[in-house]
């Protein structure tokens, strides 16, 4: 990303959401976008994804622009965006649809097992768990085989423990798999536990405040002195106190 | 000389005695655990419905006399619950009743089915397609509220008194609800899954069977069960004027020949025809493609989970009551 902001029109002016963005991010590479509410991390994500286009700079993916969606670089939503109408085996089946039967079925029942669904193929979103139902959009997202996976809070909508227990399924199948992730978050301990890297933002107009590297090995320990400053910089980044 | 026909009849005491039957399942019913109340609790409205009207009609009749003051019998005002029943024993049993049902249901199936078939695709497209539903929205709501009654002399105009004219105004009634629905349906599309869909690679055709139609069908069905209650009530407006056969036929037609009892006999019966087409549109919303979006049990789920609040909140009021 170069140079990358973007500008909205809205009644009585122009809110101005990014500005002179920089970032590259390494093939199979875990970045954490960090920052408050309205900075801006989503629409940049958005524009990643291919789903809008930056007012001004460019956003290049293997050196080529981004012009639009493409299922090599799929997105995992916060709201999850499987579909309720279809099983969870149609749902995961979603990217493979020109491919043949044999090889639909494959690959479909080893995503699907690979996030712990097995035996709910047959099930609607509507019966599961919002844990599992996100599963469901990861099993959905890896199993076109993604070169880039973006994740926009994607755990945002799930009750503490369960979060916790899917932040160690997304590492575990981001070193199995081998993707970039690019992972959006305000929360500075998610942030820290996954990523190689934390891009800090600051608010409006979105900038990146510092890039902050994590060289932690995983899996990480919460209670380290190394954890603890890195916790301490980034909360000083964000600009809140870290003791309440 | 004059023969005394009979003494008027003393008041009759028997709805009184079965609405106190009625009150009691009541309070009965309030008191039990599901399922019971669901079955007792209607019956017991129904009962004292049936009591209220029988008690309407004996306030309602008046004694008949002569000259001399001789009483000869009770002029019903309007008929009671079981002068309605055998008032209706001869349509029924030679199947006039059946036949003007049947011929009511297929005008009601014809038109439906015409409104359905324009008006979802039409609101489809416009739901999807911005322009096109600036351009047609207004007109749409501009024609919705014109009440399909209001179209009755242009039917007659059109068609003549035959079933097209029928037909014609049912299309007319159900095409407005369903075409609104379908639009908004498609409009209302969480931005989401369509953002997942293209994400993978779907477009055109795939995109639509996929994604739109699936994510648009609850409230379509949801809108087409509520333009078939349209339906129906305009069906009976229809026949009272449009047409000569048909459940609104019968009751324009037994009002002529001063057949009251036939008159309620007929509203009765369009009342549990007009059920029983509800409940089988209900059906439909258990389909394992459309169950998520009705979330049927939440309304119990509530109700079972504010009881026990409910239910304290109450000893608490009647233990201060009694003190």
């Amino acid at each position: 990303m170069r140079g990358v902001s973007k500008v909205f029109a809205r009644q009585g002016g122009e809110l101005e959401v990014l500005r002179d963005v920089n970032l590259t991010v390494k093939s199979g590479e875990l970045v954490c976008l960090l920052g408050p509410s309205g900075c801006g991390k989503s629409t940049l994500l958005n524009m990643v994804g291919g789903f809008d286009a930056p007012s001004t700079g460019t956003i290049e993916i293997d050196g080529r622009p981004v012009t639009g969606p493409d299922p090599k670089r799929v997105f995992v939503f916060q709201e999850y965006g499987i579909f309720p109408w279809a099983s969870v085996w149609d749902n995961v089946a979603l990217g493979l649809r020109h491919r043949p039967k044999e090889e639909v079925a494959r690959i479909t029942q080893h995503y699907v097992e690979l996030v712990g669904l097995a035996g709910f193929e047959r099930s609607f979103p509507s019966e599961l768990s919002g844990g599992m139902r996100q599963r469901v959009a990861v099993a959905r997202a890896l199993a076109v085989s993604p070169d880039v996976v973006f994740m926009d809070e994607p755990l945002g909508a799930l009750d503490s423990l369960t979060r916790l227990a899917m932040r160690s399924e997304i590492l575990r199948l981001w070193q199995s798999e081998g993707m970039t992730i690019l992972f959006v978050t305000h929360d500075v301990d998610e942030s820290i536990q996954l990523a190689d890297r934390v891009v800090v933002m600051s608010p409006r107009p979105g900038r990146i405040a510092e890039i902050v590297s994590v060289d932690l090995p995983h899996p990480r320990d919460i209670g380290s002195p190394e954890y603890g400053r890195i916790k301490n910089r980034l909360y000083e980044l964000l600009g809140v106190t870290h003791a309440v | 000389m004059h023969v005394l026909l009979a003494e008027p009849p003393g008041p009759n005491l028997a709805p009184y005695i079965v609405a106190v039957f009625a009150v009691v399942l009541l309070r009965v019913g309030t008191r039990l655990r599901d399922p019971a109340p669901k079955v007792l609790l209607p019956l017991a409205a129904f009962v004292l419905f049936v009591c209220a009207w029988q008690v309407a009609a004996d306030l309602a009749r008046y004694e008949l006399r002569d000259k001399e003051g001789n009483f000869l019998r009770m002029v019903e005002v309007f008929p009671a619950p079981w002068a309605t029943l055998v008032g209706m024993r001869e349509p029924f049993t030679d199947g006039t009743l059946l036949r003007y049902a049947v011929a009511s249901l297929y005008r009601v199936a014809a038109g439906f089915v015409i409104a359905a078939g324009i008006g979802i695709p039409l609101g489809l497209w416009a739901g999807w397609h911005l322009r096109g539903f600036q351009a047609i929205n207004p007109l749409i709501q501009a024609l919705r509220p014109i009440s399909p009654i209001a179209w009755i002399p242009i039917a007659i105009l059109w068609f003549g008194v035959k079933d097209a004219s029928a037909i014609f105004l049912i299309a007319l009634s159900s095409f407005f609800p369903i075409v609104t629905g379908a639009m908004t349906a498609v409009r209302t599309i969480p931005v989401v899954y369509v953002r997942s869909a293209q994400n993978f690679g779907l477009t055109g055709s795939e995109l639509f069977r996929r994604v739109v139609l699936p994510a648009a069908m609850p409230q379509i069905i949801t809108a087409l069960r509520f333009a078939l209650g349209i339906a129906w009530m305009v069906i009976v407006a229809a026949e009272m004027i449009a047409v000569d056969s048909g459940l609104g036929y019968l009751v324009m037609d037994a009002r002529n020949a001063n057949y009251y009892d036939r008159v309620v006999g007929a509203m009765i019966t369009i009342g549990i025809i007009g059920i029983l087409l509800d409940l089988g549109m209900r059906r439909l919303e258990l389909l394992d493609e459309v169950r998520w979006g009705f979330p049927s049990q939440r309304e119990e789920v509530v109700e079972e989970a504010a009881r026990p609040r409910l239910d304290a909140e109450r000893e608490r009021t009647e233990t201060a009551v009694a003190r």
